[in-house]
């Protein structure tokens, strides 16, 4: 395991014409960690999110990815040079694709580093697919959404969208996620699945998190730190535990 | 319980022997003109094909078809009258040069968003035209470039000349064939399954590692070859270009057969190119009414078949087959 941080963030700053969306925030993930990033709405955790990940370019700051500057990289480099993938509050799965295309496509990265190799119409490119299948029916099946593998994505609830999301998520083997809200909109039993999910990926197969949440029981039960941001700045960071009594989070959250 | 169709899965076998079948017995069941029609039909395949890897497949909507298919015309006149090069080499000239034009178009033109993009492909048509009219020492402006030969085929020291109409629709019957294969070969593969993940969701398919543009400039320049290549076949079937080859109706007619067809299928293009181009032949026994029943026929079918006709074919075969 190398000395830098696996994501280090430093000074981060976006403005939407006068509005500091993000005014100098600096963070970091561990190699291994679940890191928590919770904020009031308009706080600029999903500003932080697009620049960290490459939607949208930062105005100043930089962000290293296990010591390798990325700043400034595209959003489509990041995920398949770099391993770090982002989730989406709102878009969530290719509707009109079956579950298990939603999932081969987002191996394909992995199993194929350029785009010239994507075009391979021999019978390498096609077991090199089959292997990616292989793998998608294991996270379809260990996400409990084997009945619907060949149901179009956009027709199941939206908890389960949420579930195909992370298992897509998985099929590049990521270092990395950053997940925007995973927990918005679905039903308390599916939040236990979600979570554990999370735990598994972390501890068996090493993928480290930063985890955008408004569920406040999620966050402290999933993640050992916890940064706050208000106002595009950040407020706080600590264990769980700091951060519950902490004077300034509460102030902020409830508006004092 | 409803199911997904993956890339290509459309084109089943039992579809391509009966195609094939028909195919091989077309010029005894029909007569001189119809064969006309279908050899038409042939020629619009091709660039349909690749509109529909644009528009189908990846999500863009292009009106420059015709521009290529006229860069796609006019080398194989240049070559042809200026060079004697045999027919092989000016359809893949035509081709490659069509394909590398789009280069340096596409990548401005991309960079637009979805109607900009549309108007930014129509301009390309009408520059092409305002070249071939005015480039005068080249294109012969508005007298066009004539007598491009027949295709024919060194074989050693014999050469083989496609001078009958019958001779003309087996070479585009085969030509097609191999544009089908091709076709069928690019939206199997895993840069076809990429191309329908950023027509589906551009910023999901990048957080998801594809690098949608350049996939984005790739199919459009892999459009722009089928474009030429049907330009090529077109000019050595007519044996004259004209500035006319470039225009706009030429890329509407591209745009129907794909849209109507069945876009992102290829069942449904083939469909689509033999029932637009064979009724706007067949409503040519009414000239003065001929665009008129035309427009209303594609509102019909607009209104019936939204999704075109590709899922009526999946249906039938269904059907044939027992499923269901």
């Amino acid at each position: 395991m190398s000395a830098a941080p696996l994501l280090e963030i430093e000074g981060l700053a976006k403005s939407y014409g006068a509005v500091r969306a993000v005014d100098g925030v600096s963070l970091h993930v561990d190699h291994g960690e679940i890191c928590g990033l919770i904020g009031p709405n308009g706080s600029g955790k999903s500003t932080f999110f697009d620049c960290a990940t490459g939607l949208s370019q930062p105005d100043s700051g930089k962000v290293r990815l296990d010591g390798l500057e990325i700043t400034g990289w595209s959003l489509d480099r990041i995920a398949r040079e770099g391993r770090m993938l982002r989730s989406f509050q709102k878009t969530v799965v290719f509707s009109a694709l079956d579950v298990e295309e939603n999932l081969v496509i987002a191996g394909q990265m992995f199993a194929f580093p350029n785009v010239a190799s994507t075009f391979g119409i021999g019978a390498a490119a096609r077991t090199r697919v089959e292997s990616l299948r292989i793998q998608a029916r294991e996270l379809i099946a260990a996400a409990g959404l084997w009945e619907v593998r060949h149901m179009p994505a956009g027709n199941l609830s939206g908890g389960q969208q949420k579930l195909i999301q992370f298992a897509s998520m998985l099929m590049p083997k990521p270092r990395l996620i950053l997940l925007d809200e995973p927990m918005a909109g679905i039903n308390p039993k599916l939040i236990e699945r979600v979570m554990d999910s999370i735990r598994y990926a972390n501890r068996e197969l090493g993928v480290s998190f930063l985890v955008i949440e408004h569920n406040i029981d999620v966050v402290t039960s999933l993640c050992a730190r916890i940064v706050v941001l208000d106002q595009g700045r950040k407020l706080a960071e600590g264990t769980p535990e700091e951060i519950v009594v902490d004077q300034a989070v509460r102030e902020a959250y409830l508006g004092g | 319980m409803s199911t997904v169709a993956r890339n290509g899965r459309d084109l089943r076998l039992p579809f391509v022997a009966v195609l094939a079948a028909l195919a091989a017995s077309l010029p005894w069941l029909l007569g001189s003109y119809e064969l006309h029609a279908v050899i038409v039909a042939l020629t619009f395949l091709l660039p349909a094909y690749g509109l529909n890897l644009l528009v189908g497949y990846t999500g863009l909507l292009s009106l420059a078809q015709a521009a290529f298919f006229g860069i796609g015309a006019y080398v194989t006149a240049l070559l042809a009258i200026h060079f004697q090069t045999p027919f092989i080499v000016n359809l893949l000239a035509s081709g490659l040069i069509a394909g590398l034009i789009a280069f340096p178009l596409g990548v401005p033109a991309l960079r637009l968003r979805a109607t900009s993009f549309v108007m930014c492909t129509l301009g390309f048509v009408i520059i092409g035209q305002a070249i071939a009219k005015n480039w005068i020492s080249v294109t012969r402006g508005d007298m066009g470039l004539e007598s491009i030969p027949r295709p024919s085929f060194p074989l050693g020291p014999f050469s083989f000349t496609v001078s009958t109409t019958t001779g003309f629709y087996y070479l585009s019957l085969v030509i097609a064939a191999v544009a089908t294969l091709a076709v069928w070969l690019i939206v199997r593969s895993p840069a076809g399954r990429n191309m329908v993940a950023i027509r589906e969701n551009e910023t999901l398919a990048e957080s998801l590692g594809v690098p949608a543009w350049r996939y984005k400039i790739i199919v459009f320049m892999i459009g722009a070859a089928f474009g030429g290549l049907g330009g090529a076949l077109h000019a050595h079937y007519l044996t004259v270009v004209t500035p006319l080859t470039f225009q706009m109706q030429y890329s509407t007619t591209m745009l129907v057969i794909v849209l109507g067809g069945g876009p992102g299928t290829i069942s449904g293009v083939i469909f689509g190119s033999f029932l637009f181009v064979g009724l706007s032949e067949a409503l040519r026994v009414a000239p003065e009414l001929r665009m008129i029943a035309y427009g209303l026929c594609l509102l019909a079918i607009v209104f019936r078949f939204p999704r075109g006709f590709a899922p009526l074919i999946d249906r039938a075969w269904r059907w044939i087959g027992g499923e269901r």
